[in-house]
């Protein structure tokens, strides 16, 4: 389809990225990989008036170590992220999760940071970076300033960002150690997540759960962290009928989307079933 | 209006575009290069895909002046003269019917033969789930290239 | 009839997977699409209604006809001055709808209005500017909406929603019920799904003013008929449309009524200066581009105890949306072929055909028939689930028995060849019917729930046009034929034009190998042309790639032209060498003396006769070498309540499937997909083998995954590739395909439909696998698409699909 007319800047450098936000704010768009945000202008659901190309800054792609933590530039594409060695060995929930996002063609171009900034409520990625805890970096003009995975999603395509904000950097802690696992149901692989279950486990002597984190997306208006869920894990012995009752607090005080492709009863069920595969997989990893 | 300079195929080119065109839309309308197609709206169909710095992408999910300085290679440039192994592959294996996704599938095909020279039946799927084929059911299309990784690797052997 | 050896002089290439002539084009990008053709075009772009059903009570173009780049504008009041209503094709009752809605609007998609503009993106921003007024009007949506008594009506002048309701009985089916030890009866209900080619619809109009005349690129996959449509419509003379059809990226049915945006295009056209372009986006494709109706369907068995089936009665009731051309034409096709595979003697069909606010419908791939088949497929299992048979055993004791072919069933429908049981009974071997059963019952111990299913299906080709006016009177058309032009020139190479046009079945190459063996040539030596254009092909109003009638009578007119052609030249060899034409045969491209091959004389030079020293031929002799032909079915018979036939061949097919159930997701995995399958004689079984998995895929589609969901306000709710999903290389199963060759007695080369065949058995054999599998939880599966929730529901609560 066509999209609307919009003024488009390539800016080279963060700063002057910044600078155009600055004076744009709500009428500008930061444009990433484009994968959500041209399907939306094509369909003119998206129409805004200034589209500010991120594509061309160079030092917002990269994947490297830093300290205990492993720091992805919020330009990385999943293709990056899929196919580096450094986050197989050190952070294998975010390779996991993008291996699963659309297709090859989406993943070469779709960034982590152009879709935890979209806040799709079924999009894979938010459900990975809270699992895995990762903390992430918000430029504006005057300053930065570092917001947790469970603080930046908000609603439907809203975040912690202030409109003159740009999303840099997550920060994922290393999860060595870790069992952890990304499991959707979804009608074809290609598609959004119906349910997403990211799960990030420490597990101790006779499976006692030493740390959980969990990551679910697709079942609410935003990727959300099941607290209940996790606090009915942490410390318990997981054996199959504590995940299954456990899991079943998955969408505890939530409320559950529905659509064409499920209704919310169908979309917590699946995400019982979901959670408690996910951690049962994790486990056997 | 964008200036934008790009190759495709190997070939300079150079125009002044809207900042709203998308790059299929270049690739067809300025470029003259059709094989590419449009499938859908939302980026689901893959017959646009074409190679973009290396990589597999959707050019419909792509803003022309987004390719500013890129190197793009289309269906008529993945062999100057004759077939290329994957063209003959999908004539061999009656890959073909409408057509109409073909060149996106091969360039799809392509990209994986480039960076996995010996897939499995399902690495190739997975290849090629991002197009649809309304005609063939696919399977025609995995024999195809699997069939092209085959004679890739014997004609790099000799 | 012509025998096939009176055809054949060699059988070099005839049965072979030879390479497609096509594939040369397509596999390098250089296809002619619509969209490819390179013209300075206008472009188009149409304002649709967001309502399902609303009077417009104001329309203002102005601000539209202002935008920069705008150069054309068109309203429905306008159209509805200067066109005449769509006209229909079967229904009985009286309904006026125009090609663009001009004072009420009957579904969300209709087009209202149309810019032009110099380019695509300008003409969308012109239509953000057209202000319309509309009155919402209470949406009929569904078939029980529209039958209430109350329903609001989409036509008022019809006085009713049931545009079509027709019955007919055939044999004695009073008797059967008497003789009956039981009845078993069902409603199923299976939704709406498309085929959804990948190039949408695509017209490019130009204006001649000159001339006063049009004329018109587009992907029509029926373009006989259309030229009447437009120009009945137009109110102009058919030679003042000239209609090109290029390269077609996919029709499965879905470009057989595309006319309307024909009309809508030349009416622009006259408007401008320069071509007008229209290429549908996938959302317009899916919101009106034409979908399969949705349909209810109740059918009643009367049985004997031993799983005979005495007597078979059916209420179809199906959910035309709205569009007068294409309404009632699913009832009468399902109906022709309702007693499937089976040696059924009586029956009795019910069909209505009603109009709602949902989107027009057109003959997608199988037209009825999937449905009709899921129906009855799925009774079959039911019945004999119910005496305790094997659903093999059933099947084998009810089939048409190859000695009883030709067949003919009460309505006088003629199944010409086949040998149903042992296609069944290969497939049985195939798959491995014992084993797969022990490893469904094994599985059940551990939890896993594997089911078998199976379903055969006949698949006809080629429709014996005018059937669907059975209901009224007269029809236009009646019978099927097509035409074709083969000319040898003056180098001895071979020439076709095709009066109909491909839309991916590789015409060209068939028809290549069938000329080539006709002439004792290799297939590189024919070249077909890859475009229809009405000022040259030899064309009829039947012309057009549907209801697999290539295989018949479109190869029957390139062999009755070839065959005037190569006799033509016999003649003239003859006088060459001082033989007669008995003495004379043909072999590489040259004909010899039977008796000494070394005494021969060219194709070049007998066209060198032909074309160049034309005093050279012998007396009484025409100069040139080209001939055309046309074509018909020999056993069409007129439209008769009592006895005929709707379609002209029959196929036939088994599909056996096993699938494992995810019982606490509901999601349907295939562990085999097994298919035997007999279209008669195969001329290319490379094309062969990718129709009939490309067919199945269509019904796997169906099945599982397609749907287009309507609310209660008639509003669409799938119009893109993210929410209607087609099938993917991840998921589709890999096929295991046998093949058996009846051959048909009534078409030339023995050949019978290929292009529908997995599109009809695979959704009941879905269905019954899946109701196999699901059979611990006693579910039982009587609609489609068999989605995961619905899956779910039925193993907890409903026990029903």
């Amino acid at each position: 389809m066509y999209p609307n007319r919009f003024e488009y800047f390539a800016p080279t450098s963060l700063q002057e990225a910044l600078s155009l936000l600055s004076i744009y704010q709500d009428e500008a768009k930061l444009l990433a990989g484009g994968q959500s945000l041209l399907s939306l202008m094509k369909l003119r659901l998206a129409n805004p008036k200034y589209l500010i190309d991120l594509g061309h800054i160079a030092d917002l792609n990269y994947i490297r170590q830093n300290g205990d933590k492993i720091a992805i530039g919020a330009m990385t594409t999943y293709a990056q992220i899929k196919d580096s060695e450094l986050l197989r060995k050190d952070c294998p929930l975010l390779v996991k999760t993008a291996s699963v996002v659309g297709d090859v063609q989406v993943r070469n171009r779709g960034t982590i940071g152009g879709s935890l900034s979209h806040a799709d409520p079924a999009a894979d990625m938010p459900a990975a970076v809270l699992a895995s805890g990762a903390e992430l970096k918000a430029v504006h003009l005057n300053g930065e300033r570092w917001i947790k995975a469970e603080e930046f999603f908000v609603t439907t395509f809203t975040t912690a960002l202030a409109p003159n904000e740009i999303l840099t950097e997550i920060r994922a802690p290393t999860l060595a150690g870790h069992k952890t696992i990304y499991l959707k149901a979804a009608p074809r692989p290609t598609d959004f997540a119906i349910v997403g279950i990211a799960a990030c486990l420490r597990l101790g002597p006779n499976n006692r759960c030493e740390g959980i984190a969990m990551g679910v997306t697709g079942a609410s208006d935003k990727a959300y962290r099941p607290q209940a869920l996790e606090k009915a894990l942490q410390g318990e012995k997981l054996d199959f009928y504590t995940i299954r009752e456990a899991a079943a607090r998955v969408t505890e005080g939530i409320e559950v989307n529905e659509n064409i492709h499920a209704s919310s009863g169908f979309r917590s069920h699946l995400a019982q079933v979901y959670t408690a595969r996910a951690i049962q997989t994790a486990m056997n990893s | 209006m964008h200036r934008i300079k790009l190759k495709i195929n190997g070939k300079g080119f150079e125009h002044e575009v809207d900042s709203r065109l998308l790059l299929i839309h270049y690739l067809r309308e300025k470029a003259r290069l059709t094989g590419t197609h449009v499938g859908c709206d939302t980026g689901n169909c893959g017959a646009c895909t074409i190679i973009f710095n290396g990589k597999a992408v959707k050019s419909c999910m792509i803003l022309a002046v987004q390719a500013n300085g890129a190197e793009l290679t289309t269906i008529e440039g993945i062999a100057q003269n004759g077939f290329h192994p994957i063209q003959e592959s999908f004539m061999d294996k009656f890959a073909v019917q409408c057509g109409y996704c073909t060149p996106g599938m091969i360039m799809s095909a392509h990209a994986l033969l480039l960076e996995n020279p010996d897939p499995n039946e399902t690495e190739i799927r997975e290849a090629i789930e991002g197009n649809l084929c309304m005609c063939t059911g696919y399977q025609q299309i995995v024999e195809a290239i699997s069939h092209a990784a085959k004679k890739i690797g014997r004609s790099e052997k000799k | 009839m012509l025998k096939l050896d009176e055809i054949l002089v060699t059988r070099n290439w005839v049965g072979k997977p030879v390479r497609r002539k096509e594939d040369i084009r397509l596999v390098k990008g250089e296809a002619a699409y619509v969209d490819d053709l390179n013209m300075d075009c206008y472009q188009a772009a149409i304002l649709r209604s967001p309502y399902a059903h609303a009077r417009i009570s104001r329309i203002d173009l102005t601000k539209a006809g202002a935008l920069k780049g705008v150069v054309a504008v068109l309203t429905g009041q306008e159209v509805a001055r200067e066109t005449k209503p769509i006209s229909a094709r079967a229904i009985t009752r009286p309904a006026t709808q125009y090609v663009m809605a001009a004072d009420k609007v009957r579904y969300v998609g209709e087009p209202v209005a149309a810019v032009v503009a110099e380019d695509r993106y300008i003409a969308e921003d012109a239509l953000d500017l057209i202000e319309v007024e509309y009155e919402p009007l209470k949406p009929v949506v569904t078939i029980e909406d529209a039958l209430k008594p109350d329903a609001p009506l989409v036509f008022e002048e019809a006085g009713s929603n049931v545009l079509m309701h027709d019955k007919m009985q055939h044999g004695d089916i009073e008797q059967a019920y008497r003789e009956a030890d039981l009845t078993l009866k069902e409603k199923f209900k299976v939704h709406r799904y498309s085929s959804t080619p990948l190039e949408p619809w695509a017209i490019i109009a130009n204006y001649e003013r000159a001339s006063d005349s049009f004329v018109v690129w587009s992907n029509d996959q029926q373009h006989g008929r259309s030229l009447t449509n437009v120009c009945n419509t137009l109110g102009i003379p058919i030679h003042k449309l000239r209609l090109i059809v290029p390269d077609i990226g996919g029709g499965f049915g879905i470009k057989l009524a595309l006319w309307p945006y024909i009309v809508i295009l030349s009416l622009l056209a006259k408007k401008v200066s320069k071509p007008v372009k229209w290429i549908q986006t996938r959302r317009e494709h899916l919101l009106a581009g034409s979908h399969a109706p949705d349909a209810n369907v109740e059918i009643e068995l009367a049985l004997k105890k031993d799983g005979r089936i005495l007597g078979l009665r059916i209420t179809d009731i199906q959910n035309d949306g709205s569009f007068v051309h294409t309404a009632g034409i699913y009832g009468l096709i399902k109906f022709a072929t309702m007693v499937g595979c089976y040696g059924i003697k009586a029956t009795r069909a019910e069909l209505l055909s009603i109009v709602t606010n949902k989107a027009p419908t057109v003959q997608n791939r199988g037209v009825g028939k999937p449905t009709m088949i899921f129906a009855l497929e799925r009774m079959v299992d039911i019945a004999a689930k119910r005496l305790g048979l094997d659903p093999s055993e059933i099947r084998l004791r009810n089939f048409v028995k190859p000695d009883q072919m030709p067949h003919t069933t009460p309505s006088g429908e003629i199944y010409e060849s086949g040998d149903y049981p042992e296609c069944l009974r290969k497939a049985l071997r195939l798959v491995g019917y014992e084993e797969s059963k022990k490893k469904r019952d094994d599985g059940r111990k551990t939890g896993k729930y594997i089911g078998i299913g199976i379903s055969s299906g006949v698949e006809p080709g080629t429709s014996n046009l005018g059937y669907y006016y059975t209901a009224r009177g007269l029809p236009e058309y009646t019978g099927n034929a097509e035409g074709a032009i083969v000319g040898i020139d003056y180098d001895g190479n071979v020439n076709v034009i095709l009066g109909s046009v491909d839309s991916g079945q590789g015409h060209a190459t068939t028809t290549a190998q069938v000329v080539a063996d006709m002439l004792g040539i290799s297939p590189e030596r024919v070249s077909t042309a890859n475009t229809m254009d009405s000022l040259i092909s030899p064309f009829l109003g039947h012309s057009g790639v549907y209801s697999n009638k290539f295989n018949d009578v479109d190869l029957g007119a390139v062999i009755m032209a070839t065959k005037k052609v190569r006799d033509k030249m016999l003649k003239i060899a003859s006088h060459m060498l001082g033989a007669s034409v008995a003495e004379l045969k043909l072999k590489d491209g040259k004909v010899c003396l039977a008796k000494n091959e070394e005494k021969s004389v060219s194709f070049r030079e007998i066209a060198s006769l032909a074309y160049k020293r034309i005093l050279l031929l012998p007396e009484g002799v025409e100069p040139g070498l080209k001939e055309i032909a046309y074509y018909k079915n020999p056993i069409a018979k007129l439209p008769n309540r009592e006895d005929f036939n709707i379609q002209l061949t029959h196929s036939n097919s088994v599909h056996v499937v096993v699938v494992e159930v995810d019982v606490e997701t509901g999601t349907v995995n295939f562990l085999r997909y097994v298919i035997v399958h007999d279209c008669g004689n195969q001329i290319n079984p490379g094309i062969v083998e990718g129709m009939v998995i490309g067919s199945t895929v269509h019904g796997i589609g169906a099945s599982l995954l397609e749907e287009f969901v309507y609310n209660e306000e008639g509003q669409l709710l799938s119009t893109t590739f993210m929410d209607y999903l087609k099938p993917t290389a991840i998921g589709v199963p890999k096929f295991e395909l046998g093949h058996m060759e009846s051959a048909c007695p009534y078409t030339l080369l023995g050949t019978k439909a290929v292009g529908e065949g997995g599109s009809l058995p695979s959704l009941a054999a879905i269905a019954n696998a899946v109701e196999d599998a699901l059979s611990p939880f006693g579910v039982k599966v009587t609609s489609l698409p068999i989605t995961p929730e619905k899956v779910l529901r039925a193993v907890r609560e409903t026990k029903e699909i």
